[in-house]
């Protein structure tokens, strides 16, 4: 038996950029089952109430990643996206375009940006030349060589982690979540012989512009979960190059300040990331702070049982940036 | 209800303010709070980029030390909240769990994975309660439109907090709500302070923060509040760097979660530590009024 439908509201974002000033919302309004998908209720008004909106879609399935877009504040694939708990949770459905990619008419935008930030890292396996792969097989992988892909290779670049990421919206300059976990991928290939290289390289060109914020992972369809690659490149350049950029010399210089005292030294963090002169750089805005926080120049107590946690260091400095 | 209370580093430091608040809103309460002076720093996150099984190893030593006392871990941060939770996971992983339990093995500290970590968000509106805590209101936030500011760490990855919807939340909301404000729902509530790369790239971190904090004003709200001392830092002590960034003034309160608490509950802004702000927040304390209900 078919489910009893439910009034559902759509303001569905609209814009020709070739004949409208500004962008507007349309309301619709159609009566549907609430397992219904939304690009199933936008391919309803564009089959039966107006003929002029633009979607772009292929499988509806959830596998060419063709209909990515903003529903309400969630980057999501319209097809696996059903009205009822939107509706139950905002009384209605806010459908746009995908962020950070210029509209190209109504829902479909341009996904330049993105693919330019796929192609800077490189989406391909580098094979040593010397050693051409055995004639008549394939290069087998051991079960844990395949475990460390994590779920990266189930990326379907629908580029909803792009659409959803702040540091792509703010920082041009950012590969963006799906590129960095499609070089995680490249970086882990046993196969590929440019590791060192690629972990070099993208310590300057954004790794450490990511904000951890995790909007990616939550906004991802296939759970390729580009954030926590993210953090294991970090860890990965870092072996591999050393605290070089101001990134890493953050993330290495907070783990040493706790190193002894078990507790954070909001000062000396300053001068472990910029070094001696560039401090000199955050003195006024550290003035501007300790007018109304004065301990901000004191040294912090350090925790009882400190000597535990230089202990702790001791046994796991191999583990990671193996300093 | 006794709970172990984790202030984690800025609120013993730069932050003093919000452990003041913290302190007073649960006296208030009758939240027993249980302190362990041998809880170090959570790693802010920076730990886990520089080695993944060190983090999990400082914080299962943590949540070892709530354990042998019986507790659940009170936090007041939503970065430390992130990466209590996510060592718990961690540590389930049979890895990770070896390469932790050799170095935590030779030191006597076992954890059987029990321990409970708990934002005081979490603890107002599920344990407290709203209504509970309706009823304890002394002075109604009436009139005043606070647009909540959540922190990345106290949300996701949702299905690792497990707490409510990553990107569309709404405890906060609710408990302005039962405290007599007014919420205020912006886009950046759930987005990210900039503050991860405040260090990194200072001019886009700034840019994050004023962009957040234009989009709360433009939705007009008269202050903002946040369960993250790092949120804070971003947004109210380099407020100042974040209206260059937005090349426009923002001149926005920034309270910490107990602070909008202990305000509806009937202390006064010194209890509070109001006056250590960078942005002054005489101008929201305005709009609420001395009205003090008996």
């Amino acid at each position: 038996m078919a489910d009893a439908t439910i009034p559902v509201p759509l303001d569905v974002y609209r814009f020709d950029p070739a004949r409208d000033s500004a962008p507007r919302y349309q309301r619709y309004t159609l009566d549907l089952a609430p397992h219904t998908p939304v690009l199933s209720a936008l391919l309803k008004i564009r089959a039966e109430l107006d003929p002029t909106l633009s979607v772009r879609f292929s499988c509806r399935s959830a596998i060419c990643g063709s209909c990515a877009m903003q529903v309400y504040s969630k980057s999501r694939l319209a097809c696996e996206t059903p009205v009822g708990p939107e509706v139950e949770l905002h009384g209605r459905i806010v459908v746009e375009p995908m962020r950070n990619q210029p509209v190209v008419r109504d829902l479909v935008v341009d996904q330049a940006p993105f693919w330019k930030q796929y192609e800077g890292i490189e989406p391909h396996l580098k094979l040593d030349p010397a050693k051409p792969m055995p004639a008549g097989r394939t290069n087998p992988m051991s079960p844990e060589q395949v475990e460390a892909f994590h779920d990266t290779p189930r990326c379907i670049a629908c580029a909803a982690c792009f659409s959803a990421c702040p540091a792509v919206e703010a920082d041009p300059s950012f590969p963006g979540p799906m590129a960095l976990a499609k070089l995680y991928r490249f970086v882990v290939d046993p196969r590929d012989t440019a590791r060192q290289d690629r972990l070099v390289r993208i310590q300057t060109e954004g790794l450490w512009l990511c904000l951890r914020c995790h909007l990616c992972t939550d906004s991802c369809p296939k759970n390729v979960r580009p954030s926590e690659r993210i953090r294991d490149l970090k860890e990965m350049a870092v072996a591999a190059q050393g605290a070089t950029e101001l990134g890493s010399r953050h993330a290495v210089g907070f783990k040493e300040n706790l190193r002894s005292t078990g507790i954070l030294n909001e000062m000396k963090l300053v001068r472990q990331t910029y070094g001696v002169v560039g401090t000199l750089g955050q003195v006024g805005q550290g003035i501007h702070v300790w007018r109304k926080k004065p301990e901000i120049t004191k040294r912090p107590h350090p925790i009882e049982g400190a000597e535990e946690i230089e202990q702790i260091y001791k046994a796991l400095d191999a583990e990671g940036d193996g300093r | 209800m006794k709970l172990a209370y984790y202030p984690g580093c800025v609120a013993q430091e730069s932050g003093k303010e919000l452990d003041m608040a913290t302190r007073w809103v649960c006296r208030a309460l009758g939240i027993e709070l249980a302190e362990f002076p041998t809880f170090s720093c959570c790693g802010s996150g920076f730990v886990d980029e520089a080695n993944e099984a060190l983090n999990v190893a400082i914080n299962v030593r943590n949540l070892a030390i709530a354990e042998r006392a019986g507790l659940d871990l009170l936090t007041i941060c939503s970065t430390c909240q992130g990466m209590l939770t996510l060592a718990n996971l961690r540590y389930a992983d049979p890895t990770v769990r070896a390469k932790v339990d050799r170095a935590l093995h030779p030191l006597g500290i076992e954890y059987r994975g029990s321990v409970r970590v708990k934002h005081l968000l979490r603890v107002l509106v599920e344990d407290v309660g709203l209504p509970a805590l309706r009823s304890k209101v002394r002075r109604p936030l009436g009139g005043l439109k606070v647009g909540a500011f959540y922190g990345c760490h106290l949300l996701r990855p949702s299905d690792e907090t497990g707490g409510e919807p990553g990107e569309e939340p709404k405890s906060f909301e609710s408990l302005l709500d039962a405290l007599g404000a007014e919420p205020v729902y912006y886009r950046g509530r759930v987005l990210c302070c900039g503050f991860p790369i405040q260090f990194v790239k200072p001019e886009t971190a700034s840019r994050i923060a004023g962009k957040q904090i234009a989009d709360a004003r433009d939705h007009g709200a008269d202050a903002m509040a946040t369960p993250c001392p790092l949120c804070h830092i971003s947004l109210d002590a380099y407020q100042n760097k974040a209206e260059r960034a937005a090349g426009r003034s923002l001149g926005m309160p920034v309270f910490h979660l107990p602070q909008v608490v202990g305000l509806a509950l009937g202390a006064s802004p010194e209890e509070l530590g109001l006056a250590r702000h960078l942005v002054p927040t005489d101008a929201a304390l305005a709009k609420i009024g001395p009205t003090a209900r008996a």
